[in-house]
């Protein structure tokens, strides 16, 4: 098992690397200049030549890749906060360190100052969206596939069908509609300061259930066809003919052996999940992750994007991991490849 | 006061004789240095009415934090600002001012105690206002205003400022890198009296320093901050700020021993609502927020909806300019950039893009808002009129472009597609690429064709200044009219008003007949407030002054 | 097994009972199709049918937007009826959304059949340049590439084939390693048909069932991604009606005229419901062979 986990850790290590490249090639290739985007709009041209030439923006790609990562890792300082440049550019963690994501050009800061509230905020939202998603999922797919086609499934299905139709930019705004201008029950913005005079859950409330609804859905579908599947196999069978109740045998055998095969995909919505976040975001102006990374898009802010695209993809591949060696412990039968 | 007279003798001479009316009395008079009051006075005095400015003197609830929705932007350096209506909200409400000029247009003292001018308009002479104390408790004096002045005129610092005081105090030179730049025109161009005394040595004659003063990178900074401004920054203002987030929030807190008396109100908190236009409907709705510090056009409807908001607007110059690069083809030709005017009825842009909220603009940049404006006939709406100039152009089959429209500003795309609809009657096939508003000023001075905002400013010649001279830095459409260039400078030294009008309107029959602009319209600023603040109003700039407001418990 | 058995099997598993006559036998596959129909009807009629311009502004529409008898669905806060924008947004969405799916099929299977087909290293570099995609979150992955290129239709398409090519092929390589030591396939390379031959006309007509499910799913979201663009400024140059912007644009509209987000929203919502109901009534009927 340990060399096998060894070597799917590595594999690991280089997808990011593949990963943070191909960010690294898209985003490079704009053209949009770094050094105009880092003084401003306003700043004289030779300010800007002179960040130019300092930032090496000259030099080809894969150099200018080696330097990030260099920079990423702690072995080389950070340019950019040389003081001849005059950009009052000061880290506190100094200009050489391991994990320093450079300079944010949009929020004119260490990427390191931006990101990591931001990313605690969305860690919330999609805890909370999750912590929700899959009991709730598990309980409606279960309901649903104990008895293929009966009522109960047809509804469940049915609504998992419509949840999954509906984006969450469509969801979001109806829900405002209802709860924040017709009802007035729920604050319409989610900035998560208490001094609004809205307590910090009632603007979590249409955030998470939007992200609920949709990933919901799929889910539910999900854990309703392995049940299905699991229902109608022979041990099953054989546990009813044994004189079991239907009761035990759904909640003994049938929902065990359901979960293995969700097990990874409701690890998957993770990925799902951080997708969902940066519609929902933009809906309730949530201070969080996913806007950042629309904000940093549209800007072209290279760093942060980098920084931002890493971090997601590090969330992605390490539950994707968990989510292998999760299954494998679950399921004698299969081994790891 | 002696010499002073001279120019207000001038004055009461043309509202005699109702050159000008009693609004441009008071504004120049202010300017000229009399105290607002006595101006209003006087021009009551001798029209026979009474006149005086709207009375907002009413006592204020104390207490509160007032909670305003903006854009928290980058506020490192004053001088450098380019977001008036974001950035400068935050610091202005810590550092201030030497003057003052407020939503009437009258301009008033601030930091400067009094000023006055020479007969020549050359030579101008600020006296501060004493016992004016900096957070750390020493007093405000002339150096402090001196270091402030030759940090924003320092090129290498990138103020606007450069450009509204470069007709009448810089001189243009090679810098040593061989790139132009430019300099003081002399030594003494500001020159140290006392203490409290300083004064500005002009190469040019020039009304309207007292306004430039207040334009808004020209905050008085400590210089012991060395023109950085953030958490902690001294100011002489009434507030402190004590938390900043980029992109987050700001939170300012009353500070105790104020010189003009504490504020009413314990602190303010500015929140980021983000580009999304609803996000901030959705926020007043629900009462966490007090206000906006900017509503746009596609807010109107939902916002005036609201019955716990008050309404509050105000006649400005501010304008989104559909501005032809003059070095690109087919705009190089004089004709086709008339054709592209005379294709387009403003009317239907007011309506669409502004919610009626504006008035009409004749792509002269000048606004009805502004005192030295000059009304002009702008010719009818003629597709045929447009069709022949551009075949006169050697276009008769029309032609395509492509109009380059920044997506942060809400209502540029529905003034973008009604224009759109309006050239194409006249065979002209404009193509929208709308792109995010960060990108835009990449590319601002060197795209063909494209919408830029401008913000209002208190006169025709500081906004023709700014953005039409030639060469000037925020000469986007590289236009250049050496008449233009000459009017404008001798209008910018004329006090009779008479004279000055008559110049405006010259510069804005050029802009007609061959300027870079298509500018249909301006945008009345406006906003919603709870109805629980006080002493709120709508000022042009979109600026807004924490220790004027007051806060009625909820 | 001899080479003249082998014509006998192939014949016998190219030829399933066909999905499509089994099609009206699953009234959820019915009502997906009909939504789909639907749609595909009215934007093929849209230039026919007694609609407005799309683009065009009404100025006296303009103080009463709501619902009317000129304009059924009202105008938006432009002026333009809404009726006329929806059912010219179909027309955009119908074209984009199946075109970039099929292009995204168009480099997918291949990649996935080759890799599943060939094994080895074909295999594992193409399974894992396809993992580095996939570890993305899409959205992500849409937000990043767009706003570097730009929305247009044609980059949209691009988009649509780096984020979802990987899915395909990964699907496709696991539909081919299932049938990869089957009868049929050793048979024709018994025959020494050409690999090519052997992939396409052989392996992949037996992986239809799942595939048609899977491409019903991706236009589907496709048309969501396309609206997601859309609702967060990256969506189709302005002023032809896109369903997402459209959306978009009534937001903050939405405490005072609600039917302005609230038709397009559902038009979205109808046609990936339609997309969604028909994949699943394909996967029930598959399941069922």
């Amino acid at each position: 098992m340990i060399p096998v986990i060894a070597r799917k850790l590595v594999s690991l290590v280089l997808t990011l690397l593949a990963a943070s490249f191909l960010v690294f090639a898209v985003t490079e290739f704009s053209p949009g200049n770094v050094a105009r985007k880092t003084l401003g709009p306003y700043a004289p041209q030779e300010s800007v030549d002179l960040l130019y030439h300092k930032l090496g923006l000259n030099d080809p790609l894969p150099v200018r890749y080696a330097r990030w990562l260099g920079i990423l890792l702690g072995l080389k300082a950070d340019p950019l906060q040389d003081p001849a440049l005059k950009l009052d550019f000061v880290d506190p963690r100094g200009d050489r360190y391991f994990g320093n994501f450079g300079y944010s050009s949009l929020y004119k800061a260490s990427v390191n100052d931006v990101i990591w509230t931001r990313l605690r905020a969305t860690a919330l939202l999609a805890g909370l969206a999750f912590a929700v998603i899959v009991p709730l999922s598990m309980l409606f797919g279960v309901l649903a596939g104990m008895r293929e086609g009966g009522a109960l499934d047809r509804t469940i299905s049915v609504f998992g069908i419509v949840a999954t139709s509906i984006p969450e930019f469509a969801s979001g705004v109806f829900l405002v509609s209802i709860f924040v201008v017709g009802l007035s029950l729920l604050p319409g913005t989610s900035p998560l300061t208490t001094d609004t005079g809205w307590p910090i859950w009632t603007q979590l409330v249409l955030p998470v259930t939007v992200l609920v609804l949709y990933d919901a859905g799929y889910l539910v579908r999900m854990v309703r066809g392995s049940m299905v599947d699991v229902m109608n196999r022979p041990f099953i069978r054989t546990a009813l003919l044994k004189g079991l109740s239907f009761r035990s045998v759904v909640v003994r055998h049938g929902v065990r052996n359901a979960m293995i095969a969700p097990f990874t995909v409701i690890l998957l919505q993770i990925n799902f999940l951080i997708s969902g976040v940066v519609v929902t975001e933009m809906v309730f102006a949530y201070p969080g992750f996913g806007r950042m990374i629309l904000d940093a898009s549209l800007f072209g802010d290279i760093s942060l994007i980098e920084a931002a695209t890493l971090i997601a993809l590090m969330v992605a591949v390490t539950t994707q991991f968990i989510g292998d060696i999760g299954y494998a412990l679950l399921n004698p039968q299969i081994r790891l490849r | 006061m002696t010499e002073e007279n001279i120019h207000i003798k001038r004055l009461t001479v043309d509202l005699e004789a109702r050159r000008i009316n009693r609004r441009e009395f008071v504004r120049f008079a202010a300017l000229m240095g009399l105290a607002a009051p006595t101006a209003y006075a006087m021009a009551g005095k001798i029209t026979g009415e009474p006149f005086a400015p709207s009375a907002r003197a009413e006592t204020l609830p104390k207490g509160g934090t007032w909670r305003i929705g903006t854009r928290i932007k980058d506020i490192k350096n004053p001088h450098a600002y380019s977001w008036g209506g974001y950035d400068s909200n935050i610091s202005r409400q810590v550092v201030e001012y030497l003057t003052f000029t407020d939503a009437d247009g009258v301009t008033k003292p601030y930091l400067a105690e009094s000023w006055e001018a020479s007969p020549d308009l050359k030579t101008w002479t600020f006296k501060l206002r004493k016992g004016v104390k900096w957070t750390k408790g020493d007093e405000l004096t002339t150096d402090h205003v001196i270091w402030n002045l030759k940090h924003a005129l320092d090129p290498a610092v990138g103020s606007s400022f450069i450009g509204l005081v470069h007709g009448y105090l810089l001189d243009d030179k090679t810098g040593a890198d061989g790139k132009p730049t430019t300099e003081l025109w002399s030594a003494n161009a500001i020159e140290k009296l006392d203490d409290h005394t300083f004064r500005f040595n002009c190469k040019n004659p020039q009304v309207a320093i007292p306004e430039h003063l207040f334009h808004y990178p020209m905050a008085i900074l400590h210089p012991d901050d060395k023109g950085v401004f953030g958490v902690g920054a001294q100011g002489t203002g009434p507030f402190e700020l004590t938390e900043f987030e980029l992109g987050k929030r700001a939170v300012l807190k009353r500070r105790t021993g104020y010189w003009g008396g504490d504020a009413a109100i314990d602190g303010m908190e500015q929140i980021d609502v983000g580009d999304d236009v609803s996000a901030p409907i959705a926020a007043l709705a629900s009462k966490q927020l007090d206000g906006l510090a900017i509503a746009y056009p596609s807010q109107y409807d939902a916002l005036k909806a609201l019955p716990h908001l008050n309404f509050f607007q105000v006649k400005t110059a501010e304008t989104g300019c559909i501005r032809m690069h003059v070095a690109s083809k087919p705009f190089d030709d004089a004709r086709v950039r008339r054709a592209m005017r005379l294709a387009i009825d403003p009317q239907p842009v007011l309506e669409v893009a502004l919610r009626g909220i504006g008035t009409i603009g004749e792509h002269t940049h000048c606004s009805v808002a502004l005192p030295d404006f000059a009304a002009i006939d702008l010719p009818k709406r003629d597709v045929a009129g447009a069709k022949k100039l551009l075949a006169e152009a050697g276009l008769p089959n029309g032609f395509e472009t492509e109009l380059v429209v920044p997506n942060d500003i809400d209502w540029f795309q529905p003034m973008a597609e009604t224009c759109q609809q309006m050239w194409a009657d006249a065979g002209i096939k404009v193509n929208l690429k709308p792109i995010p508003g960060a990108s835009y000023w990449d590319i601002w001075t060197k795209v063909p064709f494209s919408v830029t905002i401008w913000y209002h400013r208190p006169l025709c010649t500081m906004l023709l200044g700014l953005g039409y001279r030639t060469g000037g830095a925020w000469n986007e459409s590289g236009w250049s009219n050496k008449q233009f260039d000459d009017t404008l400078t001798e209008a910018e030294g004329t006090l009779d008003l008479d004279k000055r009008k008559a110049l405006v309107r010259k510069l804005e029959e050029i802009m007609l007949e061959d300027g870079p602009l298509v500018q249909p319209v301006f945008r009345n600023v406006f906003t919603f407030m709870d109805k629980r603040v006080k002493g709120f109003y709508s000022h042009p700039s979109n600026y807004f002054f924490g220790w004027k407001i007051g806060l009625e418990s909820a | 097994m001899t080479a003249i058995e082998a014509p006998r099997i192939r014949e016998k598993i190219e030829r399933p009972p066909s999905l499509l006559r089994r099609l009206p036998t699953s009234s959820i596959a019915m009502i997906g199709l009909g939504l789909i129909v639907f749609w595909v009807l009215a934007a093929l009629l849209a230039p026919y049918m007694p609609l407005d311009p799309p683009n065009k502004q009404f100025y006296t529409a303009f103080s009463h937007p709501a619902p009317s008898a000129q304009h059924w669905l009202g105008v938006d806060n432009r002026g333009r009826d809404i009726l006329a924008r929806i059912i010219f947004g179909a027309r955009r969405v119908l074209t984009v959304a199946p075109l970039a799916a099929l292009a995204a099929y168009a480099i997918g299977c291949p990649l996935g059949l080759a890799a599943g087909y060939y094994g080895g290293k074909v295999d594992a570099v193409i399974s894992r340049v396809g993992d580095v995609i996939l570890s993305f979150p899409i959205i992500i992955l849409y937000v990043i590439l767009i706003s570097t290129i730009g929305p247009s239709i044609l980059n949209i398409i691009i988009a649509v084939v780096v984020a979802s090519g990987p899915g395909i092929a990964r699907i496709v390589r696991g539909l081919t390693l299932e049938q990869r030591h089957l009868d049929y396939v050793a048979a024709a390379e018994l025959r020494r048909e050409n690999a090519p031959f052997i992939m396409f006309v052989e392996l992949l007509p037996n992986c239809r069932g799942p595939l048609i499910t899977d491409f019903c799913l991706r236009v589907g979201y496709t048309v969501i991604t396309i609206g997601i663009l859309g609702f967060l400024g990256l969506g189709l140059p302005p002023p032809d009606p896109d369903w997402g912007t459209m959306v978009r644009e009534a937001t903050v509209m939405i405490s005072v005229h609600p039917y302005m987000s609230l038709f397009p929203a559902i038009a979205i919502v109808s046609l990936v419901l339609g997309f969604n109901l028909l994949a699943d009534g394909v996967r029930e009927l598959s399941m069922r062979e």
